[in-house]
């Protein structure tokens, strides 16, 4: 009779056979003595190696255990706690830069231009009405010779501009361009259907 | 087959002072009752600290005494053993139960141990000429036989056993260990050691042959 492999009898001595498989082995081992005292032998072992008994842990082995998950717990608490202080920071913060830009877009989408900037836009042209005497007393020089006597541009100088306008209409026109853009916020807030006022 | 004592023992429950502390009774009565470790372990992810005290209490000593047959180290089992209990706790907020608490376990358990092992080799291989180890001492013992009568006549078998484990290359100690001191199937072994089911079954068959032979003259002792 042939032997069985020895790994089939060791896993049949320590069960690691399914059933159809250990039934095999078991039908053979009431023929084969040898295969029979392999398994055997395994069987000893297996009480030979219950001789090496467990042994307790010692005494402080449980506290030494609550010990160390005690720190561990200070640890992590100590971490949550830093976490929380840097998220609750950086909350605050974000919070304080939401409420600046709310307030920043609120003044200038809801109000349009806030005054302070109105006022700064309009100082400008204030200057420039300032200036504006001198600008047209300019533009007259170009039409009003030096005795202060209105003439036309083309007596004045005899010629034409290259364009084909005077110099009176050049006049006309600056004025015109400077009342515009100084008057030009005036006119815009003016409510619509609203008569100018004459300057 | 096996000599591994139920773990679910009632000296194996804390005090009752020490369970009582700050929760109420029937809630420890229900608690104390044989619950499967799954459900401690999800009631210890829910912050539970009398779960993790009942599961510390239930594999205490499987860990300990399962370090010690790696390890060979009492003190070094003891602080591999409460390793594992930290890492529980520490990870107990990641813990999801796909698999069995004792798989997660001894997985934990089992790469511990054979770190360690390396470590202590790679420290040993530093020191030429120390001998201290179980290993040489094995292989005095295997050679002659008077010296293996002698040994038994003084009644140090279990010696000669640990030693004959003891000299098995790392995974199938690790495999022998689970198989028959902490009674872990071998399909639960094959998903600790991450091998396939068959390669558990070989590291068992080659494990336990070796065994035999190593230990043979205690065989024909008959002395059982």
């Amino acid at each position: 009779m042939k032997c069985l492999e020895t790994e089939k009898l060791i896993g049949y001595a320590y069960r690691l056979l399914d059933e159809p498989a250990a039934s095999l082995v078991r039908a053979h081992l009431g023929d084969c003595p040898r295969c029979r005292e392999i398994v055997e032998q395994h069987g000893r072992l297996d009480a030979v190696l219950s001789e090496w008994k467990t042994e307790e842990p010692s005494p402080e082995f449980d506290a030494r255990v609550r010990l160390a998950v005690e720190a561990q717990k200070s640890r992590s608490n100590a971490w949550a706690f830093r976490h929380w202080q840097w998220t609750r920071g950086l909350a605050l913060a974000s919070l304080a830069v939401l409420i600046i830009a709310g307030v920043v877009w609120f003044a200038r989408g809801h109000l349009g231009v806030s005054d302070s900037s109105r006022v700064a836009e309009q100082k400008p042209r204030q200057a420039m009405g300032a200036q504006a005497p001198a600008q047209v007393a300019n533009l007259h020089s170009l039409a009003v010779p030096g005795d202060g006597s209105l003439r036309p541009v083309q007596a004045v100088h005899g010629n034409k501009s290259a364009v084909g306008f005077t110099n009176e209409d050049k006049v006309t026109q600056a004025l015109e361009d400077y009342d515009l853009a100084a008057n030009f916020d005036l006119l815009s807030e003016l409510p619509k259907g609203e008569p100018r006022v004459a300057n | 087959m096996g000599s591994y004592p139920n773990p679910i023992r009632p000296e194996n429950f804390m005090s009752f002072p020490q369970l009582f502390r700050g929760q109420s009774v029937v809630y420890n009565v229900a608690t104390m009752a044989i619950e499967n470790d799954l459900d401690l372990m999800l009631r210890v992810r829910d912050g539970d600290t009398v779960s993790f005290e009942i599961l510390l209490r239930r594999y205490r000593l499987p860990m300990v005494s399962y370090f010690r047959r790696m390890v060979r180290d009492q003190g070094l089992a003891e602080d591999l053993a409460q390793e594992v209990f930290l890492r529980v706790y520490k990870s107990r907020e990641r813990y999801q139960p796909g698999a069995k608490f004792t798989t997660w376990l001894y997985r934990i358990a089992t790469n511990l141990a054979l770190n360690a092992i390396r470590d202590r080799k790679d420290e040993v291989s530093g020191t030429p000429g120390d001998d201290s180890d179980g290993g040489t001492e094995f292989e005095r013992f295997i050679d002659p036989q008077p010296t293996v009568e002698q040994r038994l006549v003084q009644g140090d078998r279990e010696r000669l056993i640990r030693q004959a484990v003891e000299a098995l290359p790392e995974n199938q100690r690790a495999a022998v260990l689970l198989h028959k001191y902490q009674e872990v199937d071998y399909r639960q072994i094959a998903r600790i050691l991450r091998v396939s089911e068959s390669a558990v079954k070989s590291l068992l068959f080659r494990a336990y042959e070796t065994l035999r032979i190593r230990l043979e003259p205690m065989l024909r002792e008959g002395r059982i």
